[in-house]
């Protein structure tokens, strides 16, 4: 990727620093035409927002994924483990210790760096498959951990309610708007760190892993250091964005965690090229915002949104069947 | 004393459908080192494919069994030659990303066809001796042994017992007295000799699958039997059977079934006098400590990185 | 290049709209000559939670038609627009920012499930619109948002009024055991059932949970029977509380089992057979107990649909005759949008008392401040010969 000053980037780059006001700019247009009875099927800025936001998220869960599944080639089957480890964390810290978000997120990032490192460690020394069962089962352990011990969080099912917002000098962060640029500070972070990893050292030897693992060890490099470095920095992405949307959220309970979360981010790496991160970014702006653009055209037969699984489950077999470089251009 | 029968035989009917389910995780494992995620949605199939055969095209039960095993066995194959041998030598992440993918497709395509509401055999449709019912002003007892401690055991349930352990013997003579027998060792130990040396490994592997899946079906009527059938049984049952073969080694055919009675009895166990909370977390538990202590499973060879 | 150039104009020019003043944009918003009043019934139409949503979405449909054959609200036709929520938190508070965000729609009858409702609530409450839950149980769904109402009531009353039940109305009950669903409706149900049966005296014996959607509760029952209670308390959904019926009896469980309103389906009776039979179950409403209006209600849905109503029908029925009710009555075609949608609110808080309540099918409503429905009965059902019948004794009043 060699970033340049072109117009399309700069174009790009202005879009999406101005896209709340956008949007907001829009629902003024909308507004003056209904005015002479001409209505738009605009559905409305802060939901568009908010989709975007969520889409957001899903960008930065598959970049974090993908420093698994992507550069080291290992299934991760849980990787919405540190998502609610994350969410959890921060958001039992804020709503019921009054623990302020800016020390809330990192611990929460903290906490999911050390599950990363520990659910891993058992495999080190196996191959992939081992690593695809333990994070399974690390992910549905967790997910009944936060349903049964109703002390954590205070109510069954992991319902955890009123999540403050962040504030910083008495603002409080709790616009569709303010979750914008703040989920687009936190990809742009993820993604500078990513990157800066990919094209080091480090990055080389992840690939070199996932070729050929023996192949990597007699060349000198430390599978088992760098397989634990890509968990770690997977875990703490994860943890990072299930600190944003609890408080986006506001109120978060464990259906929000559950196993198809996992499958469908997975899709998102998949469906963009695994090994790429603007592959991940593209898979996850897809699927993280196909099931609301589809929702007005299929309010009409409601068995086909049942459907949404079944077709994932297609694009899988038939990416892996014609196209394992998934929609990037690179071959992974 | 008499709850620890009850719980006992509980935790062994339901090890006896692990165990048969586990066995088709291994076989395919022990061939391709694929972890078939799809299998458990095979043995869903296998109870909806029985279903329809009784409730809509009338056959009787005894026939609907075996046929629901033969479709079972063919659909097995039909994902193999599908889905899986295009990528036999592709990164290991391909296929195991394709075997998601088809557990996806069949488990919503079961919940389009068939609704996520649960099914049953209609009781007149089965034999008679498979009912059992307690009759709760008479307190008559039909067709089941009752206990000592006041419950009843179903003739249903034995028959479940004997099944397993009758396909059991009969898949160990299958692999160790016959020729394809010992061209699935021949294959599970190095595929590309075996290809050398003669052996087709492709019929080989279909093979497994059709059995691997037949003894899925099997398992899935058997619950349809004493509990119900719903999309989402493949997925739960189908985690507990493969935590099952883990335990018993992955690969190894008597460690699956062996690893099925004893996860049948831990959950049972666990649940009854630990945690009822976390009775499917038992099943994790026990498989992340199996790889966590010994990877190679209770049974299986200490294979260091080649599994 | 000059292509670019217009592009980033228009980008420029839309922006600076839109860093107008935010209040600027609500005094736009005046509604002209609008001929239909939108309200929307957000459920979960797919998901596992689908064969609610249907219902849900049947009984709205039928309150709909009624309200449009009989002239409309004051002469404006009442359009209804069905949202999915799929049964999830996550999805809930999308549609909740969609529905918001839409200049056009009044107020919201939902969601259903509590875990919906509270993922919708602190957006429709920073918005400004009434939530109205027909389904939603979860003792927390009304706290904490002056937006949220429902009209049923919550399981913090229902699992008081199943202790008192079996306590007070049933003879020879000490010892209760609870198997419940281990997720927010069961837990949340029993922890109120727990809390008030040791209050007033009942033996808690065993308290055993199960997972959603599993098939085998031998091993729990077995150790239930162990504890040999009189009564077993069944705090879950009928998917597994007909399994549960059915195992139990297997496991020669003699107790009498207790459901509560997540068991009031008729795929309880088809999958338990014959042990369902003497099981008790609580419901916010039965057709059996309904007046006249109830029977009428129930003939015309058949009708319409071809299949009988059930409760949240009922219940979905009654909350949008109550939403057209306010609207009937604080509607304003020259008022803003953020003030018919704050009238409805005014309109459903004035509801305080019985004799300002809304007289549905499904009961007496009104409100208390929390926007909680207040002294709603519980009715008792029991399943007789294969079929749900009115129990013989009911408990009006709770002390």
């Amino acid at each position: 990727m060699k970033d340049k000053l072109t117009r399309k980037n700069i174009i790009l780059g202005l879009l999406i620093c101005f896209l709340p006001l956008l949007m907001y700019g829009i629902d003024d247009i909308v507004d003056f035409l209904s005015r002479y009875d001409i209505y738009l099927g605009w559905p409305g800025g802060e939901y568009m927002l908010r989709i975007i936001v969520r889409a957001g998220v899903y960008m930065l869960l598959a970049v974090g994924l993908n420093i698994v599944c992507g550069f080291t080639g290992l299934l991760d089957l849980g990787y919405v483990c540190f998502y609610l480890i994350g969410g959890y964390t921060a958001g039992i810290l804020m709503a019921r210790l009054g623990v302020s978000y800016w020390i809330a997120l990192p611990l929460a990032v903290l906490h999911g760096t050390v599950w990363g490192l520990l659910r891993g460690a058992p495999t080190l020394r196996l191959t992939g498959d081992y690593f695809a069962i333990v994070t399974f089962g690390f992910a549905e352990l967790f997910f009944r951990i936060i349903r049964n011990e109703q002390w954590l969080v205070g109510a069954p099912n992991g319902q955890l309610r009123g999540i403050p917002a962040p504030t910083f000098f008495g603002i409080t962060f709790n616009q569709n708007w303010h979750n914008y640029y703040h989920i687009l500070i936190l990809l742009t972070l993820v993604i500078f760190i990513t990157y800066r990893l990919q094209h080091s050292r480090v990055g080389r030897a992840w690939v070199a892993i996932r070729e050929d693992e023996q192949a990597a060890e007699s060349m000198g490099i430390n599978v088992s250091r760098y397989k634990s470095l890509a968990f770690a920095v997977s875990a703490a992405i994860g943890a990072l964005g299930g600190g944003f949307i609890a408080q986006f959220q506001v109120s978060i309970s464990v259906p929000f965690f559950d196993f198809w979360e996992s499958i469908l981010i997975l899709c998102m790496v998949v469906l963009g090229g695994m090994g790429s991160i603007r592959g991940a970014m593209i898979g996850a702006a897809i699927l993280g915002s196909l099931g609301e653009v589809l929702r007005p055209g299929f309010i009409i037969p409601y068995q086909f949104g049942n459907a949404r699984y079944l077709i994932f489950g297609i694009i899988l077999i038939l990416l892996m069947r014609f196209r394992p470089s998934g929609l990037s251009l690179k071959k992974a | 004393m008499a709850q620890l029968l009850e719980q006992f035989i509980n935790g062994l009917v339901l090890g006896g459908i692990y165990a048969l389910i586990a066995v088709g995780y291994t076989m395919v494992y022990g061939i391709i080192q694929l972890i078939n995620f799809a299998h458990g949605e095979i043995f869903m199939f296998g109870a909806y494919l029985a279903l329809m055969l009784i409730t809509v095209f009338n056959i009787p039960f005894w026939i609907a069994l075996p046929a629901s095993m033969l479709l079972c066995a063919l659909l097995g194959m039909l994902i193999d030659l599908v889905a899986y041998r295009p990528l036999r030598d592709a990164p290991r992440l391909s296929a195991l990303i394709t075997a998601i993918g088809i557990s996806l497709v069949l488990q919503n395509l079961a919940r389009m066809i068939w609704s996520a509401r649960p099914r049953l055999f209609p009781t007149e449709t089965l034999p008679a001796f498979l009912v059992s019912e307690v009759n709760m002003q008479t307190g008559e007892i039909l067709n089941a042994i009752p206990l000592p401690g006041g419950g009843i055991l179903p003739y249903r349930d034995v028959f479940i017992l004997l099944l397993a352990v009758v396909l059991m013997i009969g898949l160990n003579r299958l692999i160790y007295l016959t020729k394809i027998g010992k061209a699935m060792r021949a294959c599970a130990q190095n595929r590309v000799a075996s290809n050398l040396m003669g052996i087709k490994t492709n019929q080989v592997i279909a093979v497994t699958f059709a059995i691997g899946s037949a003894l899925g079906a099997i398992a899935g009527i058997m619950v349809g039997l004493s509990e119900n059938i719903t999309p989402t049984m493949g997925y739960y049952k189908g985690v507990a059977a493969f935590a099952a073969a883990v335990l018993g080694g992955i690969g190894n055919i008597t460690g699956a079934m062996l690893g099925g009675i004893i996860i049948g009895l831990a959950e049972v166990f666990g649940a009854g006098y630990i945690s009822s909370g976390y009775r499917l977390a038992i099943a994790y538990i026990i498989m992340i400590a199996v790889i966590v202590i010994r990877p190679s499973g209770l049974f299986g060879k200490s294979t260091g990185t080649r599994a | 290049m000059r292509n670019w150039l217009v592009g980033l104009l228009i980008v420029g020019f839309v922006s600076v709209l839109g860093c107008q003043p935010q209040d600027k944009k609500n005094t736009s918003t005046t509604q002209t000559t609008q001929k239909e009043l939108k309200v929307a019934v957000a459920a979960p139409y797919t998901g596992g939670a689908a064969a609610f949503g249907e219902m849900i979405r049947r009984g709205a449909e039928l309150k709909e038609k009624e309200i449009n054959e009989a002239g409309g609200i004051n002469g404006m036709k009442l359009t209804l627009l069905f949202e999915d929520d799929a049964g999830k938190g996550s999805e809930a508070s999308l549609v909740a920012e969609r529905i918001a965000n839409n200049p056009q729609i009044l107020a919201v009858v939902g969601h259903f499930n509590s875990d919906c409702s509270l993922a919708g609530q602190e957006i429709y409450d920073r918005a400004g619109i009434v939530e109205l839950s027909p389904g939603s149980t979860a003792v927390e769904v009304c706290e904490g948002s002056p937006w949220t109402f429902r009209n049923l009531y919550h399981d913090g009353f229902q699992g008081k009024f199943i202790a008192h039940y079996l306590d007070n109305v049933l003879t020879g009950i000490e010892s209760v055991a609870v198997f419940f669903d281990n997720d927010a409706y069961g837990r949340g149900l029993r922890n109120a059932f727990v809390a008030e049966a040791e209050k007033i005296g009942l033996t808690l014996v065993a308290s055993e949970a199960y997972e959603r959607d599993s098939t085998n509760f031998k091993a729990q029952l077995t150790s239930i029977k162990a504890k040999n209670p009189d009564a077993i308390f069944i705090s879950g959904l009928y998917t597994e509380a007909s399994l549960i019926v059915k195992q139990g009896r297997e496991a020669g469980i003699t107790a009498q089992f207790f459901g509560a309103d997540g068991v009031d389906s008729p795929d309880f009776l088809t999958i338990a057979g014959s042990a369902a039979e003497g099981t008790y179950l609580t419901t916010p409403f039965t057709f059996g107990a309904g007046g006249a209006e109830a029977q009428q209600m129930a003939a015309d849905f058949e009708t319409l649909h071809g299949v009988a109503p059930d409760t949240w029908a009922a219940l979905t029925y009654d909350a949008v005759g109550m939403i057209k009710e306010a609207l009937e009555k604080t509607y304003n075609a020259e008022a803003s949008i953020e003030d018919n949608r704050k009238a409805i609110r005014e309109h459903l808080a004035s509801l305080d008392t019985p004799e300002k309540g809304y007289e549905g099918i499904t009961g007496l409503t009104y409100f208390d401040i929390k926007g909680d429905t207040v002294n709603k009965p519980a009715y008792v059902k029991i399943v007789k010969d294969g079929q749900f019948v009115a129990a013989e004794k009911q408990l009006s009043e709770l002390k």
